[in-house]
């Protein structure tokens, strides 16, 4: 019972981390898409503001994976060594390229850093969560090429998740060519999923359909995933509309890729990546009940800070506001005049 | 070299460099915190010059800590899988801690620390400072807490090899907790001031930003003064503890290797093979003083009364403490001499004085860096403390792997700490004059935003 209630909290802090870190991993791939310098400044600006607590969310899904399951934190991270080692050289970059860049606006060569970096860190993650699929002994080449397509894969949905970010944070002219990039990289992601899920059945973490509620979890999961694919491709062209619209295409496409990643969960649990099983990677009972006491309860917490972050810097990203600088602008003070009430 | 030597080269390179990024900022906060209280409630612009110019400093430290932190919780499990598969569920759920106590605070409101400036209310923002430095201490804590954990383990069972959990409040509280978290804390406070200090030295010099140079160095020195006597305090208790616990480290620190001498060994070049030093300089009775014998009859123990298979390697452990102590007397020196500069008024003026200052500005970085060797490498051969060897905590990874990371990060840690170096560099020299805020125009910024339309 304790383990699975804690594999939910690890579960949550993988879904977030995808859902959160993915638009700002996304808008850092998208710099590289763009030629203006001052609009790669502008997107890695609305980056600035966030990305240290979306990413966050994958510490805390390391950290809840090796407190939770002991056994399977050190098999499965010496598993993906090199994948992980190339993602982590990818944070790093891009943490130190995202600060610098935002610091000393004048050098560009941060921001393509950070667009690289980026790429790299989505790259590397989707190659990791693919080589996951293969068992821990393994000599076959075959793991290899679903690595690389789960790479791209990845890659493609952090984009359209960027995109869709931008859709809410620019006007005018950015907010359509976003809308548009967006929309054809949501399309191409699909495609890919598709061909993902239909061979795995080929790899070493074959779907199990066997009982009717496993398959049956498996299709409802899946049409959330489609119908989330589907609403955010019409509502990329209509985004421009209204203040509701604009934010339809993010929603959506969180919305899917949730469920996505739930219809995968429900075809292989209790197995999870690897030959990893729940009940036997688990650690001790005290360490579970110290766990979903003092850590589990500060989630909602930790959740509330998020909001907050957020929350600070919703509405339009507007050049003179994210002045590092900070000098008092009235038109900033008077949009985000209420949030000191927070 | 073996795989084990490549991974905890790996693991040495990567923590000191992730290190070296708290060592600043976690100080600099508290410092933001209290200015911009100042500020708040005295309106006076100086001090929002103060806390823009060191925050642009802190912003980039600040996030590097960050990233190299996060390397270093993955290595847990990727190079050190034996180590995270064992201690896991005590460590684990301590880090876990320090993530959703620590590390989500600030980062919940370092975006509005660094961009809210002028955008959110006045008492946003001194909320805002106060949580990351509270964030930032919090996971000092929890960070202490484990590593103390290793050095002295308590509160556990060891159950096939796995330990588990038995008395939370013994593990978190253990032994060597109570005096390596004030003794962390204090230094990290220690550290930032010398930083600063340095810095502001610089501008005293050159005669420029002087009200801003005054206001910065004053504190800094301030809080060096109250805290190097305190901290010398703490490390002699902290020794003491390790006597108790550790006595290994204790005997690869004094540099002997057999037992009963009565001086301070003050320079050795130890050869582990032949259980000797190779030269050895010696401060008569002072090791007997230390022991707070001051007839000169107590001797210090050496480490050939450490079976062979158990010693650490004296010349990292010797030298890790040699460079924390003698930066600490050197500080120590300073901040006396500052004090006495200031009874007489002429901080402001002795030049001299302001040039040493300015080459002492990592003093304290380097004094924090040289007590983890000492912690780390006198801990060895064991990753815990008596119970569990380094060597049965690695994972068995491809040799060819590990060496791929390691000049990974070596490289690409070179080129950050260089680019930190030179950010500095360049704020610096830009100065404090940009962050004042009766400027109503900054002339840096509006130029270049001319430029990008």
């Amino acid at each position: 019972m304790m383990p699975t209630l804690w594999f939910c909290v690890v579960l949550l802090c993988f879904l977030m981390y995808l859902v959160l870190d993915g638009y700002d991993l996304g808008l850092g791939i998208a710099t590289l898409l763009e030629r203006r310098p001052d609009r790669r400044r502008d997107m890695v600006e609305v980056v600035a503001v966030a990305w240290d607590g979306n990413e966050t969310w994958l510490i805390l899904l390391g950290v809840s994976l090796w407190a939770g399951f002991p056994a399977a934190f050190g098999t499965l991270l010496p598993h993906v060594y090199l994948p992980l080692v190339v993602m982590l050289f990818g944070l790093i970059v891009r943490g130190v390229s995202v600060e610098m860049a935002s610091q000393r606006p004048e050098s560009s060569g941060w921001v393509s850093a950070f667009g690289w970096a980026s790429l790299v860190t989505a790259g590397a993650q989707g190659f990791a969560l693919g080589a996951l699929g293969s068992p821990v002994e393994t000599t076959s080449r075959a793991p290899t090429w679903f690595a690389v397509v789960c790479a791209v894969l990845l890659a493609l949905v952090h984009i359209a998740a960027g995109y869709a970010h931008a859709v809410r944070k620019f006007t005018g002219e950015l907010q359509a060519s976003a809308a548009a990039r967006g929309r054809t990289s949501l399309i191409a992601g699909a495609v890919l999923f598709v061909a993902v899920v239909s061979t795995m059945q080929a790899t070493a973490a074959p779907l199990d359909l066997a009982t009717p509620a496993r398959a049956a979890a498996f299709t409802g999961l899946l049409l959330f995933t489609v119908a989330g694919v589907v609403t955010a491709v019409v509502a990329f062209g209509t985004a421009s509309r209204s203040v509701v619209a604009e934010k339809v295409p993010s929603v959506a496409l969180a919305v899917s890729v949730v469920a996505g990643v739930l219809a995968l969960l429900a075809a292989h649990y209790p197995t999870v990546g690897a030959g990893f099983d729940l009940a036997s990677a688990a650690g001790p009972h005290n360490t579970m009940t110290f766990l979903l006491v003092g850590v589990g309860l500060n989630i909602p917490l930790v959740l509330g800070y998020n909001l907050f972050a957020h929350h600070a810097f919703r509405g339009k990203a507007e050049r003179h506001g994210h002045l590092p600088t900070g000098h008092p602008s009235p038109e900033g003070r008077r949009v985000n005049e209420h949030e000191a009430t927070h | 070299m073996s795989l084990l030597d490549l991974s905890r080269w790996q693991f040495a390179v990567t923590v000191m460099f992730h290190m070296t990024f708290p060592a600043i900022t976690v100080g600099l906060s508290i410092l933001l915190s209290v200015v911009y209280g100042m500020y708040w409630r005295t309106r006076n612009p100086v001090l929002l010059q103060v806390f823009r110019f060191w925050r642009r400093i802190f912003a980039v430290g600040f996030a590097i800590g960050v990233v190299a932190g996060a390397v270093v919780t993955f290595e847990m499990g990727m190079n050190w899988g034996q180590y995270g598969a064992r201690t896991g569920a005590i460590i684990g759920p301590i880090i876990g801690m320090e993530v959703v106590t620590a590390f989500f605070v600030e980062a919940g409101f370092i975006g509005v620390l660094l961009y809210g400036d002028g955008r959110v209310k006045e008492r946003t923002m001194f909320i805002a400072t106060v949580m990351v430095s509270v964030g930032t201490l919090l996971s000092s804590t929890w960070i202490i807490a484990a590593n103390s954990w290793m050095q002295t383990p308590a509160g556990y069972d060891l159950v096939d090899g796995y330990f588990e959990p038995v008395d939370w409040w013994r593990i978190i509280f253990n032994p060597s907790f109570i005096w390596r978290w004030p003794h962390m804390v204090v230094a990290v406070l220690i550290s930032a001031s010398f930083f600063v200090a340095g810095i502001s030295a610089w501008y005293l010099r050159r005669g420029r930003a002087l009200e801003f140079a005054r206001r910065s160095l004053s504190v800094a020195l301030g809080i060096a003064a109250v805290l190097m006597p305190l901290q010398l305090f703490l490390g002699d208790s902290v020794s003491g503890a390790v006597l108790g616990t550790q006595l290994s480290k204790l005997e690869a620190i004094e540099g002997n290797w057999e037992g009963g001498n009565t001086g301070f060994v003050l320079f050795a070049i130890p050869d582990q093979q032949a259980e000797a030093n190779i030269a050895q300089l010696d401060i008569p009775c002072l090791g007997s003083f230390i022991a707070k014998d001051l007839t000169c009859q107590t001797g210090v123990p050496g480490l050939s009364m450490t079976d062979a298979a158990d010693r650490p390697d004296m010349a990292a452990t010797f030298w890790g403490f040699r460079s924390m102590f003698l930066a600490a007397v050197l500080m120590f020196a300073l901040a006396f001499t500052a004090t006495v500069l200031r009874f007489r008024d002429r901080l402001w003026t002795a030049y001299r004085f302001h040039r040493v200052l300015l080459w002492t500005t990592p003093a304290g970085i380097l004094a924090i860096l040289g007590g983890w060797v000492t912690a780390e490498a006198g801990r060895q051969p064991w990753v815990v403390f008596g119970l569990l060897r380094t060597d049965d905590a690695v994972s068995h990874l491809a040799p060819g792997a590990v060496l791929f990371s390691v000049a990974g990060f070596i490289v690409l840690y070179v080129v950050m700490l260089a680019a930190y170096v030179a950010y500095i560099v360049h704020c610096v020299r830009v100065g404090p004059e940009r962050d004042d805020p009766r400027l109503l125009v900054d002339p840096v910024h509006a130029a270049d935003h001319e430029v990008a339309r």
